[in-house]
């Protein structure tokens, strides 16, 4: 087993799903304190982001999009980045950029 | 061979684009006014870059993360945040202030209005950016960058004194104007030192894959590249000194740079001159448009890369192309090029140590780094720098108000 410095190893950092593809970064945990205090999820998107300062609440205001939480068994592996298992539309992430694909889609060579 | 091959003509493309319109303008002014003496801060500031991109290259390498991935890890979100609006500010300016002077140039070659080429060189910088490959971008600029060394041979043959060039390394503050004095040594530090450098130094690295095989490579565009792209610093400084200061000319107006190439070589020279600025202008416009654009993505997660169709990161291409359309409208304002990228210097000096702290954090870390974590002597460089660029941001709008903007 490895350790995790779960402030400095994990939050904040990249996701990237099954096919390689970033798909946002660890925005905040959600831990489980009852017993033997564990991770329960990634939680993912703006809303979240209100929990972290003062610009944060600030990006959070001006965004829309919904927290994704991603169930913590999803992890694959942990390196440069958190790899997880199933691909990003499957559990809701990068909705941002499948929904603007379809414009930038349209400049030729895209 | 091959290896060598590919490490020459990186080095090729870290000389031709070493140089952007901060560093042609601070060089410019500095060698009018004071001559040779701010040679010695030059090798302080190329020193400095090749310090933290060396760094930065090589925490990209062993880690496999860009300078903004390490910037939210390590200082968190809100702190982190702050630092991505402050750089994207500092990205802007110049952005505008590499587009201004691309313009500015493009008038001497072309001959057309001002205004109407600014859309040119805006169109001309987004379809490059559009159509080529990432190694593209950076040789094409690179190479023909490579013109400037023009400015070295224009230097050698204005014959200045080598006694007074000499001792321009030595450093000292011999003036009766030290304010200036010192508002041109930050200036020029902030030149050589411009942060979009770094991001776009390890972004590059990380879309080209680098793993620590890969660290002899960063060696040697990070020291040998900007070591010799240094080179044409002094060249620009130099021939500035011989040609204008005797003369008490204030070269205010980017085509007066370009005639310091004229003057000793003649219409040859003065067009070598004049597309070598065109290309190394526009090269860091390039980079910093997309620096910007890897910053943000990187902060949230988003996908990015020039590596990936256009359409597979689509909000990074649009944060580029964003960018490069807010940059047009500052320029299209008609605030002077040269003031832009005076402003552009001295704000992103203030935000330098944000940029330079974290990476050495992370290039600290067992955790990222593995094996490859600072030596001493990096350790040693870096602490010194981030102690220079501490003094350096503190010290840099005090001075550039004291000195009203360099104009004494």
């Amino acid at each position: 087993m490895t350790e995790v410095d779960l402030a400095v190893g994990l939050l904040d950092h990249q996701l990237v799903d099954c096919n390689g593809r970033r798909c946002g970064n660890v925005d905040d945990l959600e831990l489980s304190l009852a017993g033997e205090p564990r991770v329960e999820a990634i939680l993912v998107g703006p809303p979240v982001w209100r929990g972290r300062g003062r610009l944060g609440r600030l990006f959070a205001s001006l965004s829309r999009t919904p927290t994704v939480r991603v169930p913590w068994p999803e992890v694959e592996k942990i390196d440069a980045a958190v790899h997880l298992r199933k691909a990003a539309p499957e559990y809701g992430l990068g909705r941002g950029d499948d929904r603007l694909r379809p414009w930038i889609e349209r400049i030729p060579g895209s | 061979m091959k290896k060598l091959l590919q490490i020459a003509l990186g080095i090729l493309a870290a000389i031709g684009g070493f140089v952007d319109i901060g560093d042609l303008v601070f060089n410019v002014e500095a060698g009018a006014t004071f001559g040779y003496q701010l040679l010695w801060v030059v090798v302080v500031g190329v020193v400095g870059i090749i310090v933290y991109s060396e760094m930065c290259g090589r925490v990209a390498a062993a880690s496999k993360r860009p300078v903004f991935d390490a910037v939210r890890e390590r200082m968190g979100f809100g702190v982190g945040a702050g630092v991505l609006i402050a750089s994207q500010f500092v990205n802007l300016m110049t952005l505008a202030a590499e587009i201004g002077g691309a313009a500015l140039l493009l008038e001497l070659l072309a001959g057309l209005s001002y205004r109407g080429l600014i859309v040119v060189a805006v169109i001309g910088l987004g379809v490059a950016i559009w159509v080529l490959p990432f190694d593209w971008i950076e040789r094409v600029f690179g190479y023909m960058g490579l013109c400037l060394l023009v400015f070295v041979v224009g230097a050698i043959k204005l014959q200045p004194d080598w006694g007074a060039v000499g001792h321009g390394f030595v450093p000292h503050a011999d003036t009766g104007n030290f304010l200036l004095y010192a508002y041109f040594a930050v200036g020029l530090l902030g030149a050589a030192m411009t942060p979009y450098e770094v991001y776009f130094y390890s972004s590059g690295a990380v879309e080209e894959g680098w793993t620590p095989k890969d660290l002899g490579l960063n060696r040697a565009n990070s020291m040998i590249g900007y070591a010799l792209g240094g080179v044409l610093s002094f060249a620009l400084m130099i021939t500035a000194g011989a040609l204008y200061l005797p003369k008490s000319i204030e070269p205010q107006f980017i085509g007066t740079v370009a005639l310091a190439a004229d003057v000793p070589l003649g219409t040859i020279g003065l067009i070598l001159a004049l597309v070598g600025m065109l290309f190394a202008v526009g090269g860091a416009a390039i980079d910093t448009c997309l620096s910007g654009a890897y910053n943000v993505s990187q902060f949230f997660g988003w996908e990015w890369g020039k590596h990936r169709r256009a359409a597979a990161a689509p909000r990074f291409t649009l944060s580029w192309i964003v960018l490069l359309v807010l940059a047009f409208g500052v320029v299209m304002t008609g605030i002077d090029p040269i003031l832009l990228t005076e402003y552009s210097v001295i704000f992103s000096v203030v935000a330098l140590p944000l940029t330079y702290l974290p990476i050495l954090l992370v290039a600290n870390d067992k955790a990222y780094m593995g094996r490859y974590t600072n030596g001493r002597l990096a350790n040693v460089f870096g602490l010194i720098y981030l102690a220079i660029i501490m003094v350096i941001s503190l010290t840099a709008i005090p001075l550039m108000i004291l000195t009203n903007g360099g104009t004494g």
